[in-house]
């Protein structure tokens, strides 16, 4: 391959083209998902770690589970996403007429996820700093009897300060490496499903839009 | 001549030596003189044994023959002074006094003189004897039974009962009876309004304590009532009912006040010091509304607390649209009053609090989506048309 990892994330048109003379290989981009998904894993460590703190109280060893739970969700959950994006995508070429194989477009997607791992990396970094001021509040055994001192407690977690600024900051970097992401798939698109710029912008841009308003809706109704 | 004048001197004196002899002879004490000698004052008692000028009472004699044979008849039996006037009839009729036998003579009598001590003086005539005189001595004193407040409040607060230390002491010679003590006032509510103290003996203090509540600032009236033998007297006393902050009372203070919010329920935790002279029992701690008491510390008691002593206490509570709750402290004093202070507390807004302030919009995440957005999508547009030229 004659294109580096830095071509990818700066002329992402010149390394898909290159890339089209390959064999389809999902190994580096797998790599990459993989990346992805260990940085999530971290930060969905720090994360599952205030609920299980928050959760303890109710039962011991509750929190460690929950803790597992976050760390394995984050991990495979990437992979999930990885394919999920590519089938909307695909699914979405097939309006503008698109060719190419499911496997080249999921390869050329997972490329594509390369600003995400930095994004969540950057995350992680900034949890760090956030998650020590985050205030838990505890659970009693009793108290978790009641669903509306569970409810209470969990809705004092995310709103406590730090944590409300920790998860705005985390939807700004998301959304900025998403778009990162977006760019690179929309010239990935162009190549592994053969459609003009303008229907990949489409392909890629429509879906990728919609879902950064779910964020921002999300993060609102919080 | 002179042997002459010589047997006359031995003549005369032998003459006047019979003489003698037949005087002696005819003039023997008789026998109911010798027996009145026998009859004396066996005692005389005064009641009350110490009079204030004007009192009433009553001198009883005690005449006792002292003749194990003989029998005595008295004629007449009187008291005379000049300050203790006999009100009652003198004893005028004859009465036999049998051997050994005692006869009482009881006057009444009033005391109209000052103070001082005087000796009025019983006689007692008989009929084959001449009288017997007897001076019974009495004591006249003015001093009355001192009431005295010990202890009370400086001030008194509006509905606030309050206890007050009084004493009861006999300066007199003699007990005083049926001691009573009529507390009263306008506006006041005495607790006992009459106090039953009974007989003070001579020098004896006794301690009368009541409790005061006041409706409005006004005299307390002690009356003190008590009978000297028969005869009623009265000691009174006004005592001052103001107003105002006690100088002594407890001044519990709460400090080093720390607030957590713990799944939508606030912790207070702090400390109360008692920085006032007197102690403050059964402090207790609760929050007010806004806020909410929750388990497990809905109101805290901290026990009772001496001067410049302290103790922590907990509350817990639920507290929504607001940024500081009421925080009440209560006591009681001594006498089982409750006072209250109140203090403002700020609390975090959390939980529930930060529902209402969430549904404000995070508006540096949208802008920034919406500029990302802006620049991405117009980035595209701009690359697109420049590709399609």
């Amino acid at each position: 391959m004659k294109h580096s990892i830095v071509d990818l994330l700066i002329r992402p048109g010149a390394f898909f083209q290159d890339a089209m003379s390959k064999k389809e290989s999902l190994t580096l981009p797998a790599l990459v998902i993989l990346a992805g998904g260990i940085a999530g894993a971290m930060y969905g460590y720090l994360i599952g770690d205030l609920t299980g703190q928050l959760l303890n109280g109710m039962m011991p060893g509750m929190g460690t589970i929950v803790t597992l739970s976050t760390v394995l969700g984050a991990l495979i959950g990437t992979f999930i996403f990885w394919g999920i994006w590519t089938g909307v995508m695909y699914v979405f070429s097939f309006v503008f007429k698109g060719e190419g194989t499911f496997r080249r477009t999921l390869e050329f997607i997972g490329y594509g996820y390369l600003p995400q791992v930095f994004g969540t990396l950057i995350t992680f970094v900034i949890a760090l700093y956030y998650i020590p001021r985050i205030h838990v509040p505890l659970l009693s055994a009793a108290a978790a009897q009641n669903p509306d001192i569970v409810t209470g407690a969990v809705k004092a977690l995310m709103h406590d300060p730090a944590m409300m600024e920790l998860s705005q900051i985390a939807m700004i970097i998301s959304m900025v490496f998403l778009l990162w992401s977006a760019n690179i798939w929309i010239f990935g698109m162009q190549h592994a499903r053969k459609l003009s710029p303008r229907d990949a912008a489409l392909c890629v841009g429509i879906p990728v839009v919609l879902y950064i308003l779910y964020m921002v809706y999300s993060i609102t109704v919080m | 001549m002179k042997t002459v004048r010589l047997i006359s001197l031995i003549c005369l004196i032998l003459l006047a030596g019979a003489m003698v002899g037949v005087v002696a002879a005819d003039y023997t004490t008789p026998e109911s003189i010798v027996a009145a000698d026998k009859v004396y004052v066996s005692g005389a008692t005064y009641d009350p044994a110490v009079f204030f000028p004007g009192d009433k009472g009553t001198l009883t004699v005690d005449v006792t023959n002292g003749n194990t044979v003989t029998g005595i008849v008295v004629n007449h039996a009187s008291l005379s002074s000049d300050t203790l006037r006999t009100t009652s009839r003198p004893y005028d009729t004859s009465t036999s006094l049998g051997p050994a036998q005692k006869q009482s003579f009881v006057y009444s009598v009033t005391a109209d003189g000052l103070d001082g001590t005087y000796f009025p003086t019983f006689s007692l005539s008989f009929r084959d004897a001449d009288s017997l005189y007897y001076r019974a001595m009495v004591r006249i004193d003015d001093t009355p039974i001192e009431l005295t407040i010990l202890d009370k409040p400086d001030t008194f607060s509006q509905g606030k009962k309050k206890t007050i230390y009084a004493q009861v002491a006999n300066p007199r010679e003699n007990t005083v009876k049926n001691v009573i003590l009529d507390v009263s006032g306008t506006g006041i509510t005495a607790t006992p309004s009459r106090v039953f103290v009974g007989n003070v003996v001579s020098g004896a203090r006794i301690p009368v304590n009541f409790s005061v509540t006041a409706d409005q600032a006004t005299t307390l009236y002690l009356v003190l009532n008590y009978d000297n033998g028969d005869n009623p007297h009265t000691v009174n006393m006004d005592v001052p009912i103001t107003f105002g902050v006690d100088k002594k009372q407890a001044n519990p203070v709460i400090s080093n006040v720390l607030v957590k919010s713990d799944a939508g329920t606030y912790h207070i935790t702090g400390d109360v010091n008692n920085a006032g002279l007197e102690a403050a029992n059964t402090v207790m701690v609760t929050a007010l509304s806004p806020a909410v008491p929750q388990d497990p510390y809905k109101t805290y008691v901290v026990g009772a607390l001496k001067p410049d002593d302290f103790g922590s206490f907990e509350v817990t509570f639920t507290a929504t649209n607001t940024e500081s709750i009421p925080l009440q402290l209560s006591y009681k004093d001594a006498d089982g009053n409750v006072y209250t202070a109140l203090q403002d507390v700020k609390i975090p807004v959390s939980g529930a609090a930060a529902d209402a302030k969430s549904t404000g919009l995070p508006v540096i995440p949208i802008v920034a989506a919406i500029v990302v957005l802006a620049v991405f999508i117009g980035g595209w547009i701009i690359y697109l048309r420049k590709n399609k030229k």
